[in-house]
């Protein structure tokens, strides 16, 4: 009985964590990865189902502009699989926020609250949005071209050993390297 | 109306996004100093988390296409220059905002 519940104690404590060892986390989105392809018949992904989202409102505010070949075949907008699983993926990020007391939700320096990032950039709230807004258009351009990002590609594609995965990781660590480098310089 | 099979289908779907989420946050993934310290090699956090889910998440599928419960989805095509070129493009991104 008493062991049962340190090992209960035990699990409760791990969870409430902030920061699991990245081997532990890695092991349970490696089972999500694969019950994923085994339950659903889906491969895990986030950048598309912004298309897909991003596509419905296109064809709903300028139809004649969202009225192409990529927007009506490659990435139909509307509801499907990866949009609901995106969005659990939020609701997943806030519940382990909240579950280890890290949720920033409302504070006063929540949207700048990274040390390094101020250290680098400057304490300002709005570089952080501008920097992460244009950063983030990028990454979204560059995941339509390659056809997936770091979970729907270099994840989803490398567990069933597709070439693609590999010479995307191969290529985004090549620029992410040379850009830190030019960010940092002599801080690098 | 969505289908029963479909209504099943998504709330899988939002479960294991939720599972997803957990566990990205948990590694610290949505932190920026975890994203960019991988690219400047003073934290390998990212590489450790992403290897371990390819390990456990390729044998679990080999295994279970070996016992016959999984038929392979069609994997991702590969398309050289798009995926060095989008490769390339997401990295510069990815190191800018850190996510």
């Amino acid at each position: 009985m008493e062991d049962i519940k340190t090992f209960i104690n035990f699990i409760i404590g791990y969870i409430r964590k902030d920061e699991w060892s990245p081997y532990v986390a890695g092991i349970l989105l490696g089972i999500v990865g694969f019950v994923a392809v085994w339950l659903s018949d889906s491969l895990l992904g986030a950048s598309g189902a912004f298309e897909n989202f991003a596509g419905a409102i296109g064809k709903a505010v300028a139809p004649a502009t969202f009225d192409n070949m990529y927007f009506n075949f490659i990435m139909p907008p509307g509801l499907n699989w990866s949009l609901v699983l995106f969005i659990g993926t939020i609701l997943g990020g806030l519940i382990a926020a909240a579950t280890s007391g890290t949720l920033l939700w409302g504070k006063r320096d929540a949207a700048n609250s990274d040390a390094q990032w101020k250290a680098i950039f400057g304490p300002q709230p709005w570089k952080r949005w501008v920097i992460g807004f244009l950063g983030a258009i990028i990454i979204e351009y560059g995941a339509g071209i390659a056809g997936g990002c770091t979970s729907g590609l270099a994840i989803s594609g490398g567990m069933l050993l597709a070439p693609a995965a590999f010479i995307f990781v191969a290529a985004m660590f090549a620029a992410g390297i040379v850009t830190t480098l030019i960010i940092y310089r002599r801080r690098y | 109306m969505l289908s029963d099979y479909t209504m099943l289908n998504y709330g899988m779907a939002l479960v294991l996004g939720i599972l997803f989420g957990f566990s990205l946050n948990k590694a610290g993934l949505t932190k920026y100093n975890k994203i960019v310290n991988a690219f400047r090699f003073t934290d390998m956090a990212v590489l450790k988390y992403m290897l371990t889910a390819l390990m456990v998440a390729m044998s679990g599928l080999y295994f279970m296409r070996w016992i016959g419960f999984v038929t392979f989805p069609s994997v991702p095509a590969t398309y050289i220059a798009g995926n060095i070129v989008g490769g390339l493009i997401f990295g510069t991104g990815m190191a800018l905002a850190g996510y």
